[in-house]
């Protein structure tokens, strides 16, 4: 079924991108919507999964773009619920705990497509070649892509530490 | 202006996607330049940082509510599925034509003048008619007079070929 196989996903990504679990609760019944009524018209020849994101992908930034969520927060990252990390120390998971705390804030320094192309590639993990046809865009503006959006959350984090350090 | 040609290879140097020479350039480079070292360990760090974000949960109310989409469609689907009938499809198109030309009435910015116009062509219409019923009626008493004339000149001519040879 649709929903076991593509919700959490499909919610991941909508979480990743607006930040607070209203929208990205509202975005995942939107996008669901949207692909039971675009079923029909899928080309079995292509990459279902790709498809499927590329619907998402559309959604979330005409979303995006339609009503300025950049402007809002996003949630407290402590809500997120996080993977368990047994591997390291207390401390070392407290400083992760802490830089993707920044990271997570910083997203809302990147622009709409900057922005998906670095979940898609970063979180999702997604090769160079797939977020390519997710967002439909050649590969070599897709790594330009990924790279600035690296350097921006980078330089987010440096002001936030700077900040902090009260420099 | 080298640190941001050099920014555009720090991705590709975190991914080892450069060639020997070009990796080399990116070492060197960060060790002469402390801006640059401090950009690429951030950078590093939020790549990590973004690999280890986990999948967000979802509550069960909601997944509840995604399961109930296609049953909702469904429903939906039903109640109007009369509506893409084949064999309402003429009536369908006549509708829509008679709803967009009503509209272009209705909304038009200069409807009394349209208004107007109508009335004028209705009068006109209604005195064409009249005349035209005068008309006829004094054709019709006018027909009457000469009756008499009409018949006998009718007989005398004999139209049918019973002439008298």
């Amino acid at each position: 079924m649709l929903v076991n196989t593509y919700s959490r996903r499909i919610f991941s990504l909508a979480y990743q991108f607006s930040g607070t679990r209203e929208e990205a609760e509202d975005m995942t019944q939107e996008i669901f919507l949207k692909l039971y009524n675009s079923l029909k018209k899928f080309d079995f020849s292509r990459n279902f999964d790709a498809w499927l994101l590329t619907l998402a992908r559309n959604h979330l930034i005409d979303e995006y773009r339609r009503t300025k969520w950049e402007k809002k927060t996003r949630d407290e990252f402590n809500e997120y619920s996080l993977k368990e990390t047994t591997e390291i120390g207390p401390e070392d998971a407290a400083l992760r705990e802490e830089t993707k705390k920044r990271v997570w804030e910083g997203f809302n320094h990147l622009s709409a497509d900057i922005r998906m192309t670095i979940i898609l590639r970063d979180i999702q993990g997604k090769k160079y070649e797939e977020v390519a046809e997710i967002m439909d865009l050649p590969l070599g503006t897709i790594k330009s892509r990924v790279n600035r959006g690296r350097i921006q959350l980078a330089k987010v984090l440096k002001e936030q530490k700077e900040k902090e350090n009260g420099m | 202006m080298e640190c941001e040609l050099f920014e555009n290879l720090l991705s590709p140097y975190l991914e080892d996607e450069l060639t020997a020479e070009e990796r080399l350039a990116v070492e060197e480079h960060l060790e002469s330049c402390a801006d640059c070292s401090v950009l690429f360990d951030l950078m590093r760090e939020t790549q990590e940082s973004l690999a280890d974000f986990p999948q967000a949960e979802m509550s069960e109310k909601f997944l509840e509510r995604l399961y109930e989409i296609p049953q909702r469609k469904r429903k939906f689907r039903l109640s109007l599925d009369f509506l893409g009938r084949p064999a309402l499809q003429p009536y369908m198109a006549a509708a829509t034509i008679l709803l967009t030309v009503m509209s272009f009435y209705l909304f038009h910015p200069e409807k009394s003048a349209i208004d107007k116009s109508i009335n004028r062509q209705v009068h006109l219409g209604y005195s064409k008619i009249g005349k035209l019923y005068s008309e006829a009626e004094t054709f019709t008493t006018s027909l009457g007079e000469h009756k008499d004339n009409i018949l006998d000149t009718v007989k005398r001519k004999q139209p049918f070929g019973r002439n008298g040879d």
